[in-house]
């Protein structure tokens, strides 16, 4: 006990310095979460602001394209015959209008189809980039005279009578101002994006926080407790991780059950085993007592007895560890059902002929599929029949006969064993599942067997019932369903 | 008095005329830099100003010449490669900005001028330094009558008092004088059908043309014009001063505003002195002296809290010429055509 006591400490180090290396090894939650967070709000931020520029650019256009709509509507009005020349009397207002543009420079060009160059700046191109339809006006941007222009065009019909062809008015402005509230727009657009964008990282950061903080509480109340406290946990959580606790909450009481029946089961080994082998004491000092040989022979037979039932015993337990074990992995297969009851009949045979119970399988089938555990159910079968044979053994009138059958219904099969012993009374039917209830103490027994018969069954989702045999005797009586191809659990 | 008066103006027109083919240089003759000025400002006007910058700044030397306002627009156009001067000084703001506009103007910014106000200036490259009154002035011994007040009293006057207007009315040739033209045109567009009646009234009584503002002060004075119309209020009120036999009459049915502006040509030598000058031109020092010195009507007058005569009291209202693309509607080719055979017309000029 003193050396494993010195060893704790030293192996709670080791484990505490590689848990540490897990941990640095180990995703933070958080940070992936904020890691993400970012980086979709990041892109959500560039796409709007790309899209901002754009917009902003075509808002800009938009109100000064209708500025120089009208300076050139003004022009257009002004384009007539003057001294009989096609011509045009600029009014001031129309560069009035183009002036609110306030620094931006102002080109213009008139020509008719008929006299060429009217007015204007000689050298503007005054090809539009669409093909022209008369009345209607194009915008486009062009590099004039080392600056970027932002162009009206228009050509129309002379409507004087004495002109005939065409008239065309090209009028540029420069792009100052439209970058200017174009720059305004996007700088202002930009600001609350970004603020945007910063408040909802900040909000992330805060809520990862908040999120994981129940989690830290469980884990620190947890981390907290004293190492035999399995009592549930007693802490207020959020929704989110309600289902956390109560699943940590299950799996405890699942632990403190499994804990208990474990001390249940030592207590009963060893009580199990303390009688025997009281028994096999007794028997022997009784033989090392004898003078007689015969008598010696005797005793010395007795002990053999009383080893086999002991080693009976001891395999029993066994067995009902492993089916303890196999059941909580809940491991099920197809299986056919005849085969470890035929084998714990065979196992059974000659054991029921040596204290003179004739034990018969009766059965037409050839197959009975079911999903379970085959050493489960030749383990529950073994301890039906043992039952019956102990319980058939015993009375004034010695029963010769365990039989068992099986049957196929629509669904399921049907496994009865069936004994002509003394029978159990109605009252006790209820209770010689509960584990260490004996109905007799004079007959040896576990007092397992059959709450582990009850407990394999459960795990097979199956159904047992105790009939009384006619005239007199139990009929332990089993339904479990049949396996169906596709229908697994 | 009068014999100073006399050798004062003989002095004046020996100087203009002097300057009209070589430079006047200012400053040190060992002086490191050069600015060289083009400009169309009276130096009698401009010369006290010139002093006091080559007073404060020693290493430069100034060359200034005068240049009528036109042909310092068609100078600046031939010398766009290489400019004679670093800095172009003219009130003529039509044709500056539309120098600006075409693009033969470099960009300037300084403290100095990013204070003046958004209507002094365009596109940082063309500067408002003066802001004045465009006038009339007539010789008060010569008038017939009652002084005019306003546009409507010169033409009744011409109409009542043919025989002694008759040749006597003087104004600005607009073919010669970029400044003439300007603003005649600004007269069309404020009052067109006043502006038909007086060129017309003009046409029939022998109007006097002039490509520079001194020559007609100078036959007001003498006499041998009656009124000069549309004057630059600067060199009028300067000569009315010292002379009581003239007067100078700011319009009441409205007035003319103009400024004089600078630029700094696009691949000019010496931009920094240029700069310099400017920012000089703008300083609450030379804004003052224009004023106390009588030389200019500063662009800001609050600078000085003394009253002078040089804050622009108009009895009508003031119609400031805007600085800015309107300017390029007057210089339209074909409205410019137009409106230059229509003076012709009505002057009856048939050639040239």
């Amino acid at each position: 006990m003193w050396l494993k006591s010195l060893q704790h400490p030293r192996a709670t180090e080791g484990s505490l310095d590689e848990e540490r290396e897990a941990l640095k090894r180990a995703p933070s939650l958080r940070f992936r979460l904020i890691g993400i967070g970012c980086l979709v709000i990041s892109i959500i931020a560039a796409l709007s602001i790309n899209f901002v520029f754009d917009y902003s650019r075509r808002l800009a256009d938009l109100s000064y394209d209708r500025l120089l709509r009208s300076a050139l509507l003004q022009m257009d009005e002004n384009v007539g015959l003057i001294n009989d020349e096609v011509s045009i009397d600029i009014p001031w207002s129309a560069f009035a209008t183009l002036a609110q543009a306030n620094e931006d420079k102002v080109f213009y060009k008139v020509e008719s189809s008929a006299q060429g160059f009217i007015t204007g700046y000689k050298d503007l191109d005054m090809t539009p980039p669409q093909k022209t339809t008369y009345d209607k006006i194009q915008f486009f941007n062009r590099e004039y005279s080392g600056e970027m222009v932002r162009f009206a065009f228009l050509e129309r019909h002379l409507t004087e009578p004495d002109a005939t062809g065409t008239v065309r008015i090209i009028l540029g402005q420069t792009r100052l101002s439209r970058e200017e509230l174009a720059s305004a727009v996007t700088q202002r657009a930009v600001d609350i994006v970004l603020m945007i964008a910063l408040v909802a990282i900040a909000l992330i950061v805060i809520g990862s926080h908040l999120v994981l903080r129940p989690l830290q509480r469980i884990e620190r109340v947890l981390e907290e407790r004293s190492p035999g406290d399995l009592t549930p946990l007693d802490i207020k959580t959020p929704k989110e991780t309600h289902h956390l606790k109560v699943a940590i909450n299950h799996f405890m009481s699942r632990l403190q059950d499994n804990l208990e029946q474990l001390e249940h089961y030592t207590a009963d080994a060893a009580h199990q085993l303390r009688t025997p082998l009281a028994g096999l004491r007794a028997l022997a000092e009784n033989a090392r007592d004898q003078t007689s040989p015969e008598r010696q022979y005797q005793a010395l037979e007795d002990i053999v007895n009383q080893c086999d039932a002991l080693s009976q015993t001891v395999t029993l337990l066994l067995n009902q560890a492993v089916v303890s074990h196999r059941m909580q992995t809940r491991y099920r297969e197809p299986i056919d059902l005849l085969l470890p009851i035929a084998a714990s009949c065979r196992e059974q045979a000659v054991t029921a002929l040596h204290q003179g119970v004739h034990l018969s399988l009766d059965t037409e089938l050839e197959h009975a599929m079911v999903l379970g555990d085959a050493f489960a159910l030749q383990q529950m079968m073994q301890n039906l029949i043992e039952n019956a044979v102990r319980y058939s053994n015993q009375g004034e009138q010695q029963a010769a006969e365990v039989v068992v059958t099986i049957a196929e219904f629509a669904a399921y099969y049907q496994v009865q064993v069936i004994d002509h012993g003394e029978g159990i009374p109605e009252a006790e039917k209820e209770r010689v599942f509960e584990r260490f209830y004996r109905g007799r103490y004079d007959i040896a027994g576990s007092g397992v067997g059959l709450a582990m018969v009850k407990d394999i069954v459960d795990h097979h989702s199956a159904r047992i019932r105790i009939l009384n045999t006619q005239p007199k005797g139990t009929t332990f009586q089993i339904d479990i369903a049949k396996f169906q191809m596709g229908v697994t659990e | 008095m009068k014999t100073l008066l006399v050798l004062f103006s003989a002095l004046s027109i020996l100087w203009s005329t002097l300057s009209m083919a070589a430079p006047v240089w200012f400053g040190d003759l060992k002086a490191t830099r050069t600015l060289r000025i083009n400009s169309s400002l009276d130096l009698a006007s401009f010369a006290p100003l010139l002093e006091r910058f080559v007073a404060l700044h020693p290493d430069v030397r100034v060359s200034y010449l005068d240049v009528n306002t036109l042909e310092l627009y068609q100078k600046t156009i031939q010398e766009k490669d290489h400019p004679s001067a670093s800095l172009v000084i003219s009130s003529a703001m039509d044709l500056q900005l539309k120098l600006v506009n075409d693009g033969y103007v470099q960009t300037y910014r300084s403290q100095a001028t990013e204070q003046l106000p958004s209507d002094a200036k365009w596109r940082s490259q063309v500067f408002a330094f003066s802001l004045e009154p465009v006038v009339m002035l007539v010789n008060k011994d010569q008038f017939p009558g009652k002084l005019p007040e306003d546009r409507q009293d010169l033409l009744r006057a011409i109409r009542q008092y043919e025989k002694q207007m008759t040749g006597r009315i003087g104004t600005y040739d607009i073919r010669k004088s970029g400044v003439g033209y300007l603003l005649a045109s600004q007269d069309a567009r404020q009052a067109d059908a006043t502006w038909g009646r007086l060129i017309e009234a003009f046409g029939s009584h022998k109007l006097q043309t002039y490509c520079c503002t001194h020559q007609i002060i100078d036959d007001v004075a003498s006499g041998k014009l009656v009124v000069g119309y549309n004057l630059l209020g600067s060199y009028a009120s300067q000569r009315a001063r010292v002379d009581s036999r003239l007067e100078m009459i700011l319009p009441k049915d409205y007035t003319l505003m103009i400024r004089r502006v600078a630029l700094i040509p696009k691949k000019a030598a010496n931009v920094e002195d240029a700069g310099l000058f400017l920012d000089f031109l703008l300083s609450d020092e030379v804004q003052g002296m224009m004023q106390t010195k009588a030389l200019l009507f500063p662009i800001r007058p609050d600078v000085t809290p003394v009253i002078t005569p040089y804050v622009v009291e108009a009895t009508g209202p003031k119609r400031a010429i805007e600085l800015d693309q309107q300017l390029l509607v007057g210089r339209d080719y074909a409205k410019q055509r137009r409106f230059i055979k229509s003076w012709e017309v009505a002057l009856e000029i048939n050639d040239k």
